[in-house]
């Protein structure tokens, strides 16, 4: 009998846990629901009946209608945003894996040291303030308005380096001393043995970088001199702050802002909450 | 090495060039990183420290005029920096406790052996908004607070609930945006918990229950000394997070309404957007101090206490 009903409180607690839970979860991703269903209802609709979990029709018309954004094509922001988060993210792994592997293989060598903490000190900067200055930079490089200038700046960040940091560290330095006894010299140790071993985490640095990127806008907008250079986001936040704002419009671009992302994350969840939290944690 | 004596400075020189040379592979792996930490990274924040020893108007010319402090005396004299700086850590503040506490009932409701079927699809719908285009996520946050087309009061007047004053109010504008923040930002501060959680010494809780340990006993004396290092990474992250909250601000609110979420960086730019760069750049230097400074701090805190 007592076990009988301890079992019965027992489920109901976990029945309970899961009600909270999920209630939570609905919540968390209403506001998306709520952002899908403003690309279809028109201003009347959605005024009269703010809470309607179905459209009322399934009209794609607001497509056609944000064909221009700005004065640029709609198809020249996703290309913007796939090319600058594309190159950015290729650039930054390369880079970062390079620099990150010298750094911790030889912590020894002249200005090494400096450059560890140089690199600190940049990513202590609030990052919103960093951009002012940045802007100063690029206007003295004379890249302005340039997609070089906006992949350049984008290319390093926190996460990617602390994660290669922490692989390179735990790397066995067996296998390397291996490379060496036989006459390996440092460009066949890196390519030949690193690089194979290297490649989950290549994956997961590539993954997050591009999910960073593919959300940057305030550098874009700094660096960009027209809207010619302006990524999906940039694009929506220049929309957002139209007069006698478009709601349909500003649903459906971020729908599109969003939806590559998610799409990502959701396909490569596990790898990318994974890859986040240990490069926070050794950051 | 030349057998002639060489001073000693000299000869150290010499020997860290000869490092340096025989190691010269390592120099051309790490050039492209440097040269970016140097270009976009410190070259910036020097520049940005000699924007604000200069005069606005000759900032970007090349023979700037230099004035001293003058630009750290006005701004500390500015009594709009100084509200919107109190502003800016009394919001700092609540969003760390509420993202850190929100992320930690969460984490160890997720956590819970209960809930195991559910657990990864709890975690995805959590952390989604990290990964969502903070522009994307708040401007449908801007629109669920709209007075005529928002979910929000629709939804609060079919629960018989008072309406709620979202952006416009200056009541509840700080609250507004910090409920914005924490959905995009506490699913981070979540899975950093949850791995800390993950890794804990489950065998300490075996025992606790033999002893006849409560719940809240476990929780109090067992897990959450061992949650230390995730509190302290987590503390750190969210107060640098925080102190510089700026998108929400573009995005929503433009500092307004009555400055009452105008908070530093927003003001900072909004400076450097008039071209007042000497100042803008001063305010970024007084922020970069405090945040080193809270930072520290909570290093400190965390110093030679348990494995990191």
């Amino acid at each position: 009998m007592m076990a009988q009903r301890r079992g019965w409180q027992s489920s109901a607690t976990t029945a309970a846990l899961y009600a909270f839970a999920t209630s939570l979860s609905i919540l968390f991703l209403y506001p998306y629901w709520w952002m899908c269903l403003g690309m279809f209802r028109n201003a009347r609709q959605v005024t009269g009946d703010p809470l309607r979990l179905w459209p009322e029709q399934f009209d794609f018309s607001i497509f056609a209608e944000i064909q221009r954004i700005g004065g640029v094509s709609f198809w020249q922001y996703v290309a913007n945003s796939f090319a600058i988060t594309g190159a950015s993210t290729v650039l930054g792994v390369v880079v970062t894996a390079a620099g990150a592997y010298a750094l911790t293989r030889k912590p020894e060598l002249p200005g090494f040291r400096w450059l560890r903490y140089g690199f600190l000190v940049t990513i202590m900067y609030p990052y919103m303030l960093l951009v002012i200055p940045v802007y100063i930079v690029v206007f003295k490089l004379g890249l302005l308005g340039s997609y070089a200038g906006i992949v350049l700046f984008l290319a390093l960040g926190p996460i990617q380096f602390f994660l290669f940091d922490q692989f390179f560290r735990t790397l066995p330095r067996e296998v390397i001393e291996a490379g060496i006894c036989d006459g390996a010299n440092e460009a066949q140790i890196l390519f030949k043995i690193i690089l194979p071993m290297a490649k989950p985490i290549l994956a997961t640095v590539a993954l997050i970088t591009f999910l960073i990127n593919w959300s940057q806008w305030f550098p874009i907008l700094v660096i960009s001199r027209s809207p010619d250079t302006f990524t999906l986001p940039v694009a929506l936040l220049a929309m957002n702050g139209e007069l006698g704002s478009n709601f349909r419009g500003i649903m459906a671009l971020a729908f599109v802002t969003t939806l590559p992302v998610a799409v990502l994350f959701v396909l490569a969840q596990r790898r990318v909450m994974e890859g986040m939290a240990a490069g926070a944690v050794k950051g | 090495m030349p057998a002639i004596p060489v001073p000693t400075r000299l000869q150290s020189a010499v020997e860290a060039l000869d490092l340096a040379w025989r190691n010269r592979v390592f120099y051309l792996f790490v050039a492209p990183f440097a040269a970016l930490t140097i270009v976009f990274g410190l070259w910036p924040i020097a520049l940005s420290i000699q924007v604000s020893l200069t005069a606005s108007a000759s900032a970007l010319s090349p023979n700037p005029t230099y004035v001293g402090l003058a630009n750290y005396a006005t701004v500390l004299a500015d009594p709009i920096f100084i509200t919107s700086l109190w502003r800016t850590l009394w919001y700092a503040a609540l969003a760390v406790a509420a993202n850190l506490a929100f992320a930690l009932g969460v984490a160890i409701l997720i956590d819970s052996p209960r809930l195991r079927a559910g657990s990864m699809f709890f975690r995805l719908a959590i952390f989604l908004p990290v990964v969502t285009p903070d522009v994307a996520g708040y401007v449908v946050w801007r629109w669920l607070y709209d007075r005529s087309f928002g979910a929000i009061n629709a939804a609060a007047e079919q629960l018989g609930l008072p309406a709620f004053g979202g952006l416009s109010s200056v009541d509840t504008v700080t609250i507004a945006v910090l409920i914005a923040e924490l959905w995009h930002h506490a699913g981070f501060y979540m899975t950093i918990f949850l791995a800390n959680l993950a890794m804990r010494d489950r065998a300490l809780e075996e025992a606790a229950a033999i002893d006849g340990a409560t719940v809240w006993q476990k929780w109090r004396f067992i897990i959450l000394p061992q949650l230390r290092p995730a509190i302290i990474i987590n503390l750190v992250y969210a107060t640098v997070q925080f102190l510089k909250t700026f998108t929400v601000v573009v995005v929503m609110t433009k500092g307004g309404p009555a400055e009452r979420t105008n908070f530093v960086s927003y003001y900072a730019y909004q400076l450097f957007d008039q071209g007042r760069y000497g100042e803008a750049t001063a305010m970024a230097s007084l922020l970069f101090a405090i945040v080193i400074a809270l930072s520290l701090g909570a290093f400190k805190l965390s110093e030679g206490r348990g494995p990191k």
